[in-house]
């Protein structure tokens, strides 16, 4: 009898988790793979229909989502970089022992802590067309009045990297931290050796910091591009993806179609599509990760 | 007894300590567990000989999994048991679930009590009130629809009746209403609320747009103030005072279109200029099509005309909803829930106009919340009688002082110092008793029209050329209209 109880006391003790993740990720996801084949919409009385790829022809011919797709692209190879470069340059900065550090550390990680949307209205106010905006304001005081005051948020060629500043204004702290995490989780001694061998700073940097940083900067680098590709809130906010589609995201393009055209199946195809395109550049990481790790 | 199940308790955790100290054995010394083992190999049913792990290559049977399913059915049921919890005990007063948009706190706590007076005057019902955020408002109860769960009673937003009245959510009004009170509504309620000749929502007050001006710096520039909607500025009136006022505004912008609200304004306040020039957002006959109306030459030139105030500079960007309230500009573009804030602001200077006539007409948008019965309702007579309670001159005004919304009726108008005749708002009245107010196309296709619209009025202030923007809106409404079969009455169930 002990022994029937301690082989099933594995299983039930996973049940809760599994249930949970059985009912909350795995049928919401087949269900919108499903979905996407198919014509329904939020509510309709008409029956819904197998209509097979249908929903993913209408997408890609349609100038919103193709637009969509390049910008997220364009948002990810752009800020993923340089909000890594800078977290990195942050972290190393703040593992320092400077005066205040605590008080850095908590200014530089705050604007994680805001909710996205409350940066999102505040940076729509730095954002302000005219000169008494505050972006503008700041160009026209550094560029000695040359500044020639623009409508950031509406105009085709500035408004997404006015996006990309905000994302990278919010996001940058939380990769401070785990990277910060990762440089006190390297040994002291490494850097003692490093400096018998007659190693400089920068020779430091480069053959104990950075290889020992890896794993750390790779999951650091993949969650921002996830995230990267999930852009939503701030579009929503700032811009609703305009001037033009100029600022569009493909969350933003999905959450339009189900909710503010009911056309749910349509949606469900936009998230199907990014789900492949999240899981393509996860696996070009991993795989590139592996790479490095061979060399090394 | 206790101690008993204290011991049952401690059993599988002493075991569980028993074998991992057995593992920690077959680790160094290689002896597997000594007692013989049921597994599953290739579906039989045997029994392991001593010496051989079976756990690393086998299955355990399939008890595990029985009490698995077990453990899961007992979750449901639990959850089945505390939801039947939760229901009244029969025999009770029948109780009707009420859902309404969460406005302003004022406005909830006049709702609030008008529940509360329903209910005290009522023995055989009680009304049971519950507020949802506005913004979410459409998507919690199109939700709610989908799963079957929508209560008796339900407001809704006037352009969205068609919408549920097509999915066969809601039951109409035509037989339920009395018609003392539906002849005493102003003709834009009944129009809004109307889906195919049938009335399915009634609202206690309605809505309006109209320019408010500075009085005095119109009179300055020597520009003569329209009265009635039958004098509005025309076109040309309006595009040469615009550029007047420009000459003596200090950074060139003298009008306020409200660029800062989200969403839905943009249909419900620049619709009606389309509609002044002859345009419209679909085609009004059967709803087929938006061809020929949303992209028609009075269209193109209505949204030409705001593009070119917006490039040259004319239009105040608005973020912080104050260009009128500060004196930037002389003009707003805005709704009758304005009123209260720019009286305060202006005081006798504020002037209230008719939105600009561009060749058809003055026209003005409508429409506001509306109160619908659900098909589920178990005592329709019983929800109508609560709609008809909030139709009474006093329970109207009672909102529509708190909100300053346009009273519903004309017994409720005629009490009320701002809006009956004569009084500073009355200009409202008259736009929506005399035929200047459109409602957005009662048609179930409206939030896809209302979205692409939306879309289009964005591309067309960030410069997109007019004509183009709006052929490719009527693309994205003709294709929703087609892939919902024309939107053709569904067969009731």
């Amino acid at each position: 009898v002990t022994d029937s109880i301690q082989r099933r006391s594995g299983p039930l003790f996973a049940a809760p988790a599994l249930l949970g993740l059985v009912v909350f990720v795995a049928v919401p996801f087949a269900l919108a793979v499903v979905l996407a084949f198919t014509n329904l919409r939020l509510g309709s009385p008409l029956p819904t229909e197998f209509v097979g790829a249908e929903q993913f022809r209408r997408i890609f011919a349609e100038p919103a989502f193709v637009r969509a797709l390049l910008n997220n692209t364009l948002f990810a190879l752009v800020v993923v970089p340089l909000q890594t470069l800078l977290a990195l340059a942050l972290a190393l900065l703040l593992h320092q022992r400077l005066k205040g550090r605590a008080f850095f550390r908590t200014l530089f990680f705050a604007p994680v802590v805001f909710p996205l949307s409350l940066v999102a209205v505040v940076w729509v106010l730095i954002y302000a067309p005219g000169p008494e905006g505050m972006m503008n304001g700041f160009l026209r005081a550094v560029t000695f009045g040359a500044w020639i005051p623009r409508d950031f948020l509406r105009d085709p060629v500035l408004a997404l990297p006015a996006i990309m500043l905000t994302s990278i204004w919010q996001g940058a702290g939380f990769q401070m931290v785990i990277l910060l995490a990762g440089l006190q989780g390297i040994p002291g001694e490494l850097y003692e050796a490093a400096a018998m061998d007659g190693a400089g700073r920068w020779g430091q940097f480069q053959h104990v910091t950075l290889p020992q940083l890896r794993n750390t900067l790779s999951f650091t680098v993949l969650v921002t591009s996830i995230l990267a590709f999930r852009l939503f809130d701030q579009v929503q906010i700032m811009t609703r993806g305009g001037p033009r589609n100029a600022t569009t995201t493909v969350m933003f393009e999905a959450v339009q179609a189900s909710f503010g055209r009911q056309q749910v199946a349509k949606g469900a195809a936009m998230t199907v599509v990014l789900f492949l395109v999240v899981l393509a550049i996860t696996g070009v990481q991993r795989w590139v990760a592996r790479q490095g790790r061979e060399v090394g | 007894m206790q101690s008993g199940i204290a011991e049952r308790l401690g059993e599988p955790a002493a075991h569980y300590m028993l074998e991992i100290s057995l593992l920690q054995v077959n680790r160094k010394r290689r002896i597997v567990p000594h007692r013989p083992r049921r597994c599953l190999i290739d579906g039989l049913d045997v029994l392991k000989m001593e010496n051989e792990p079976c756990w690393l290559w086998t299955r355990p049977i399939r008890k595990t999994e029985i009490v698995l399913s077990n453990y899961v059915l007992a979750l449901l049921l639990a959850f089945v048991l505390l939801g039947c919890e939760q229901q009244q005990p029969p025999g009770a007063v029948p109780h009707l679930s009420v859902w309404a948009h969460a406005g302003q706190a004022a406005e909830r706590k006049v709702l609030e009590k008008q529940v509360q007076r329903f209910n005290v005057q009522q023995d055989d019902l009680r009304l049971d009130l519950t507020f949802i955020p506005e913004r979410t408002y459409n998507a919690q109860v199109q939700a709610a629809a989908i799963a079957g769960d929508l209560p008796d009673l339900l407001e809704l937003d006037g352009p969205y009746i068609a919408n549920y009245a097509w999915q066969g959510h809601l039951v109409t009004l035509d037989d339920l209403l009395s018609r003392a009170i539906r002849a005493d509504l102003l003709p834009s309620i009944v129009a809004q609320g109307t889906y195919r000749d049938r009335l399915y929502g009634v609202g206690a007050f309605d809505s309006g747009l109209a320019l408010y001006a500075r009085r005095d710096v119109l009179d300055q520039a020597e520009i003569r103030i329209p009265q009635h909607p039958r004098g509005a500025w025309t076109r040309d009136e309006f595009d040469a005072l615009l550029l007047s006022l420009r000459d003596s505004d200090e950074d060139g912008a003298v009008l306020d279109l409200k660029l800062n609200y989200p969403d839905e304004w943009f249909s419900y306040a620049f619709s009606p200029l389309i509609q002044s020039a002859g345009g419209d957002l679909v085609r009004r006959d059967d709803y087929q099509s938006a061809q020929g109306a949303l992209n028609s030459r009075g269209a193109v030139l209505a949204m030409t005309a705001l593009q070119g105030w917006m490039q040259q500079g004319l239009v105040d960007p608005n973020l912080d909803d104050a260009a009128f309230v500060s004196g930037r500009v002389a003009l707003s573009w805005a709704g009758h829930w304005d009123y209260p804030r720019y009286k305060d602001a202006l005081g006798d200077a504020l002037a209230l106009v008719p939105l600009p006539d561009f060749g058809k007409g003055t026209r003005t948008g409508q429409g506001s919340w509306v109160w619908s019965i659900t098909r589920k309702c178990s005592d329709p007579e019983g929800a109508v009688r609560f709609v008809e309670f909030l139709l009474q001159p006093a329970e109207i005004l009672a909102i529509t002082e708190t909100n300053g919304a346009v009273p519903a009726t004309r017994s409720a108008i005629a009490l009320s110092p701002a809006y009956r005749e004569g009084g500073p708002l009355h200009l409202f009245v008259t736009q929506l008793a005399e035929g200047y107010a459109v409602p957005r196309p009662q048609t179930p296709a409206y939030p896809v029209i209302s979205s692409a619209f939306r879309r289009a009025f964005a591309d067309i202030r960030s410069g997109a050329p007019v004509r183009q923007v709006l052929d490719d809106a009527v693309v994205l409404i003709d294709q929703d209209i087609r892939d919902n079969q024309g939107y053709a009455p569904v067969e009731d169930p």
